[in-house]
Order: C-alpha cells, then sequence, then structure tokens
C-alpha cells in the first residue's frame, strides 16, 4: 500500500464511529480518517468552513456518509456535493442502517457512487468497511484534487 | 235550397200523422164556425194557418200537403162566398197559395230544428263518447303509482288522479278546484317566473320541487310539466307529473354521509399507513443499529478478551451474538413483511411455472446436498404480481424444504388443481406435519410450530404468503398430521387466472 486516500466519515453514532474506525484499523486502513459527526460538520469540512478553514483545500479520496444524521441529513449532504462543480467528482458512499427502498432510490437519483447496507453480524460489517476502504481508500484511482497519503 | 225532411218527424206512425192533419184542420174548421158563430171578427185564415203549421211541424210533409188540401176546401166551402159550396174561385187560389207557402216557411223551420236537434244529439252522443274514453284514460292514469295531475293555467286543479290521492292525501273532489301551488305548498328551487317562462317556450319543465302532504309530512317529488295548448296553440292546461323521490333523496344523503365518512377513515388510514411507514422506517433504522453495536462489541470482546474469560464468560459472549444476529434477522424479515404488504402491486400476466423454477433456483443453497424427490405439475398463467407470487413460491418450497430435512428422503409435490371460479396451487411434504388444531396459526406473523432448535426460521414465511395470497384475492390455508407430512394449498380467483 504505497498510497492511500483520505476517508471522509460522516456518522453521528459514536458506535458507529468506533467499530468503523476498529474496521478499518484491522486492515491499517485507519490513519488517513476524518471524522464529522453531522451534516453541517460535513459540509464545513468539504468547503474548509468553520473550524475546518485552516485545512488545505484538497477533496478526500471518499466519503463515507450516513443517511441519519443531526442538523443536515445525508440525502442533503449528497445533494450539495453532487450538485456543487468542485465537489461533485468526490466518490460518495452511503452507508446507511436503512434498507428502505426509497432511500436507495433517492441515494442513486442523486448521484451516489455506491449505497451500503451495515450488516448487523459485526464479521460481515468488519468486511464490509474493509472491502469499502480498500476498493476506494487504495484500489480506486480517485480524482485528481484528493488528498494522498503517500 | 231547403229538402223536406223526410226523416224523423215529431210522429211517427203514417196514420197518426195524417190523422193530425185531418183533426187539426178539422179544430180549425171547427174553431172558425164558432168565431162566425159568436161573430167575432174572423181570424179564419190564421187558424188554418196554425193547423197547417202543426201538421207541418210536427207530421212532415204528407201530411201537411193534406192539411193544405183540407185547409183550402173546408175554408172555400164554409168562409167563401158562395158559402157552403165548393166554387174554387180566384181568391181560394190566393189562399191556396197562402197555405202553401206557410207550410212551406214552416216546414223549412221545422227541417231547420230538426237538423239542429239532430247535431245536437250528434254532439251529445260524442260527447257520451268523449267522456267514456276520457273515463277510461283517467281510470288508466288511475292504475299508476305516479302522481299525475292537471291545473289550468290559473294552477286551478281540474284532474287528480289516484297516484296523486295516495302520494298527497288528498282525494280528487278535495283537491279539484283548488290551487295546486297552495294546496301542496310547493317549493321551487328556482323563482316561479322562470318555470313558467321555460315551460311557455319549450312546452315543458321538469325538477326537483319539495311539497307539503295533506298530514303536514314534506316530500320531495321529481317533478314533470307538459304544457297543454289549444287548436289555436294557446296554453290552457299544464300536466304534472310527480315521482315521490323522498327516499332516493334520503338515500342520497345516506350515500353521500357514508362517502364523507369513507373519504375520512381512508384519510385516516393514509395517515395511519404513512405512520406505519415511518414506524418501519425507523425500526429499520434505529433498532439495527445498537443490535449492531451490541454484536459489534460482543464481537471484539470475544476477539480481545477471550483469553481472559472463562468457558462460562465465553459462552454468554457467544449467546450474545447469536442473540443480536437472531434479533437482526428478525427485524429483516418484519421489514420484509411490512414491504409486502405495502410495496404497490405490479400486475401483469405471471407464468406460475416459471415463478417456480425461479423459486427453486432460489433456495438451490438449501436443497443441495439433500436428496428430495420432486414431482412438479404444470402449473398455469395468473394475473398477478411476479415479484410476490415468487416469494409465495419461494416460501412455502423452503418451507417443504426445511420440514423434511430429518426424512432421509424428502418427497415434495407441487400441482394444480382447477376448481369452478378459482385454480388452487398445492405443495405437499412427506415432512415432520403439524397437528390439524394449530392450523389456523400457521399463518400468523411470528408464530411457529416448533422450537427454535428444531427448524430454524422467524415465523414470518407463511405469513407473508398469506398476506400476498390475500392481496391477490385469494386465501391460503394447509393440511396435515403431525409426522405425516403437510399440504399447503393457496387458491388465486380464476378471473385472474388464464388457460394453462
Amino acid at each position: 500500500m504505497n498510497e492511500l486516500g483520505r476517508i471522509l466519515i460522516v456518522e453521528d453514532d459514536p458506535n458507529d464511529v468506533e467499530l468503523t474506525l476498529t474496521a478499518l484499523a484491522e486492515y491499517n486502513l485507519a490513519n488517513e480518517v476524518v471524522v464529522t459527526r453531522d451534516g453541517e460538520e460535513a459540509l464545513d469540512y468539504l468547503y474548509c468552513r468553520g473550524q475546518f478553514k485552516p485545512r488545505a483545500s484538497d477533496n478526500p479520496a471518499v466519503l463515507l456518509l450516513d443517511l441519519k444524521l443531526p442538523k443536515v441529513d445525508g440525502l442533503e449532504v449528497l445533494r450539495q456535493i453532487k450538485s456543487d462543480e468542485k465537489l461533485r467528482m468526490i466518490p460518495v458512499v452511503v452507508l446507511t442502517s436503512s434498507r428502505e427502498e426509497r432511500d436507495m432510490v433517492a441515494s442513486y437519483r442523486l448521484g451516489v457512487n455506491a449505497y451500503v447496507v451495515k450488516p448487523v453480524d459485526f464479521h460481515q460489517f468488519v468486511n464490509a468497511i474493509k472491502e469499502l476502504g480498500v476498493f476506494w481508500a487504495v484500489i480506486n484511482e480517485p480524482p485528481p484534487g484528493s488528498i494522498r497519503k503517500r | 235550397m231547403w229538402k223536406p225532411e223526410l226523416a224523423s218527424p215529431g210522429v211517427t206512425s203514417a196514420v197518426l200523422r195524417y190523422g193530425l192533419a185531418v183533426v187539426s184542420v178539422a179544430l180549425a174548421t171547427a174553431l172558425a164556425l164558432l168565431t162566425d158563430v159568436y161573430e167575432i171578427h174572423s181570424p179564419d185564415t190564421p187558424l188554418f194557418l196554425v193547423a197547417v203549421a202543426v201538421t207541418v211541424w210536427y207530421a212532415g210533409p204528407g201530411p201537411a200537403a193534406l192539411a193544405v188540401v183540407l185547409s183550402s176546401a173546408s175554408y172555400d166551402y164554409f168562409f167563401t162566398e158562395p158559402r157552403y159550396a165548393f166554387n174554387f174561385g180566384p181568391s181560394d187560389r190566393l189562399n191556396v197559395l197562402v197555405f202553401v207557402l206557410f207550410a212551406f216557411v214552416i216546414g223549412w223551420f221545422s227541417s231547420r230544428r230538426r237538423r239542429i236537434d239532430r247535431e245536437l244529439r250528434q254532439a251529445r252522443d260524442d260527447l257520451a263518447t268523449e267522456v267514456v274514453e276520457r273515463a277510461r284514460q283517467a281510470s288508466l292514469l288511475n292504475l299508476t303509482h305516479d302522481s299525475i295531475f292537471v291545473r289550468d293555467m290559473g294552477d286551478v286543479i281540474t284532474y287528480w288522479n289516484r297516484g296523486s290521492h295516495e302520494l298527497y292525501g288528498w282525494t280528487p273532489t278535495q283537491a279539484i278546484g283548488e290551487r295546486a301551488h297552495e294546496l301542496l305548498q310547493t317549493v321551487f328551487p328556482v323563482p316561479l317566473d322562470e318555470v313558467h317562462e321555460e315551460l311557455l317556450r319549450t312546452g315543458r319543465w321538469e325538477g326537483e320541487l319539495r311539497k307539503t302532504r295533506a298530514d303536514g309530512t314534506p316530500v320531495v317529488v321529481s317533478s314533470r310539466w307538459a304544457l297543454v295548448r289549444d287548436e289555436q296553440e294557446r296554453p290552457v292546461a299544464i300536466l304534472t307529473t310527480n315521482n315521490d323521490i323522498t327516499d332516493r333523496k334520503r338515500r342520497e344523503r345516506e350515500i353521500q354521509g357514508l362517502n364523507q365518512e369513507l373519504a375520512k377513515h381512508s384519510t385516516e388510514l393514509e395517515a395511519i399507513n404513512q405512520e406505519l411507514e415511518a414506524f418501519a422506517y425507523s425500526v429499520s433504522h434505529d433498532l439495527r443499529a445498537p443490535l449492531r453495536h451490541m454484536a459489534g462489541y460482543a464481537e471484539l470482546l470475544h476477539k480481545s478478551a477471550s483469553s481472559l474469560l472463562d468457558e462460562q464468560g465465553r459462552r454468554y459472549v457467544t449467546m450474545i451474538r447469536e442473540s443480536a444476529k437472531r434479533m437482526g434477522n428478525l427485524i429483516d424479515d418484519l421489514l420484509a413483511f411490512s414491504r409486502v404488504g405495502r410495496a404497490e402491486m405490479k400486475k401483469a400476466m405471471v407464468s406460475l411455472d416459471q415463478a417456480l423454477k425461479d423459486a427453486l433456483n432460489e433456495i438451490r443453497p438449501e436443497t443441495d446436498g439433500r436428496n428430495i424427490a420432486w414431482t412438479i405439475g404444470a402449473l398455469p398463467e395468473v394475473y398477478g404480481d411476479r415479484s410476490l407470487l415468487r416469494l409465495v413460491m419461494v416460501n412455502l418450497i423452503s418451507n417443504a424444504v426445511k420440514f423434511t430435512q430429518t426424512r432421509p428422503r424428502g418427497e415434495i409435490e407441487i400441482g394444480c388443481t382447477e376448481a369452478q371460479d378459482e385454480i388452487v396451487v398445492f405443495i405437499r411434504d412427506n415432512g415432520v406435519g403439524f397437528e390439524m388444531k394449530y392450523a389456523n396459526k400457521l399463518f400468523g406473523v411470528f408464530q411457529r410450530l416448533h422450537r427454535a432448535e428444531e427448524f430454524e426460521g422467524t415465523g414470518i414465511g407463511l405469513a407473508t404468503v398469506q398476506r400476498v395470497i390475500h392481496r391477490h384475492g385469494g386465501r391460503a390455508w394447509a393440511e396435515g398430521a403431525v409426522d405425516r407430512g403437510a399440504t399447503f394449498y393457496f387458491s388465486l380467483p380464476k378471473s385472474s387466472a388464464v388457460k394453462s
């Protein structure tokens, strides 16, 4: 693993954050992970606003997005990203508990790159996170302007 | 030109008629002689004229001629010089001429009178016929249950049938002569002027009127008016037909009320459905998250602290993980079940044969390595939702496969029978079966007849089957006996089935 893209996680549940980070850590993918806890914070990060003002303006290699979020919900975040000229190239993976068809349809309509339902079973969960991390942060060639750790 | 009236003079018998001529002339002669005797100024000629007139009037032309001859003779004999002798002179000729002329004049009058008489009789007979006909029609009109009455242009009732009597309570005698709108307290939906305007313009009017019966109860009628005109096209009367629609109006109001209630219920249902959807969504999202955490942390605990735990502790951790997993399955199944009920049905012609093949493919992981003898009959095409019907097949076959797993050789038969108005598909197995007294429990949500360690499952499959079949307008039921297999049936209405 010579290159590792930065993963931006948008997740309000601390347990999910911990389990996700654990899963990523298990496969040494956790170094370049940023966690934001609601939709507003995620947008602040992407637009380098508020607390993220000083950061370098590179985009993350992938964004793992929960749908049910405080303040600004996941679908709204997705809509804003996909309608912004600078952000729309960021691959967005919806990672949610919801198996509801309408969420899935809405996400794909907005141009999501992948839709993953969090499995209840931990092994499956870890596998899903690992594969996501490996694919999007390592295998996938991210669009220009993404942060890569060399 | 006057023609003597030969027919039907006042007196019919010829003898009497000619007798009348003789008698009247004799009487005239006698009276004339009497006046002569008493030397009163002689009205001789007028007396004979009267005799002729009477004869003409009552006896006709024949006797009249006789009367003229007799009068002339008598006058000549008794009253002209020389008296008491026939001496037909010029003055007599004048007399005869006077008599004849007079006879003709009276005859003409008589004939006129008779003709008028006859015309009057004719008119009377016509009238009688007309009355009979009208009465017959009126009695026909009386047969109808509808209220029919006639008003003149001044709104005065001139005819009132039995239907009107029955509807409003007034007898014809009471109603005829009354003003209709006053009697019935008619309430018009539009100004009366407009009604009359339309009636005069088009000759008809119809509408709903509220009226009041003799006993004071209100009645709503559907009223049709037709204008009756005379030969000069002048409006003379209004024929009114009324139907009692009080009941219909009441029912309409009831139906309206029911519809409103239905709409309300439907709105409520929609709200409840939305709530249910929100609930299902919440279950889907929020209940799964903590479950995933439980499973996750139990797993992490198992990994990191396994060596620190004793056998008991490790077993507890395993139990937590398994329970969480089971709970996850339950939630997934429940959500799937709820989706089956909520999902919009996309109906099309569905080959049950194909649905069966798809189902068999889908459960291949369960059948692999098993010794199962399949007997599969031809299944028809039905009109329904492809994916839901496939789900039914998957659930039923997977059940059969599951409950025959204790048999060294499973036997599963799938077929179809056709009843009069439905098709019945059955899936028969030689599995562990069930007690018939629990047959009704089979299709309930989370109802299981076996312990979890015997056969896995959440108890949602048959509930799903039943829900899908009900949504297609069919029924689902089962027969079985302990250790002697089970047969599951579902029916679909034939209107939704087409020949196989």
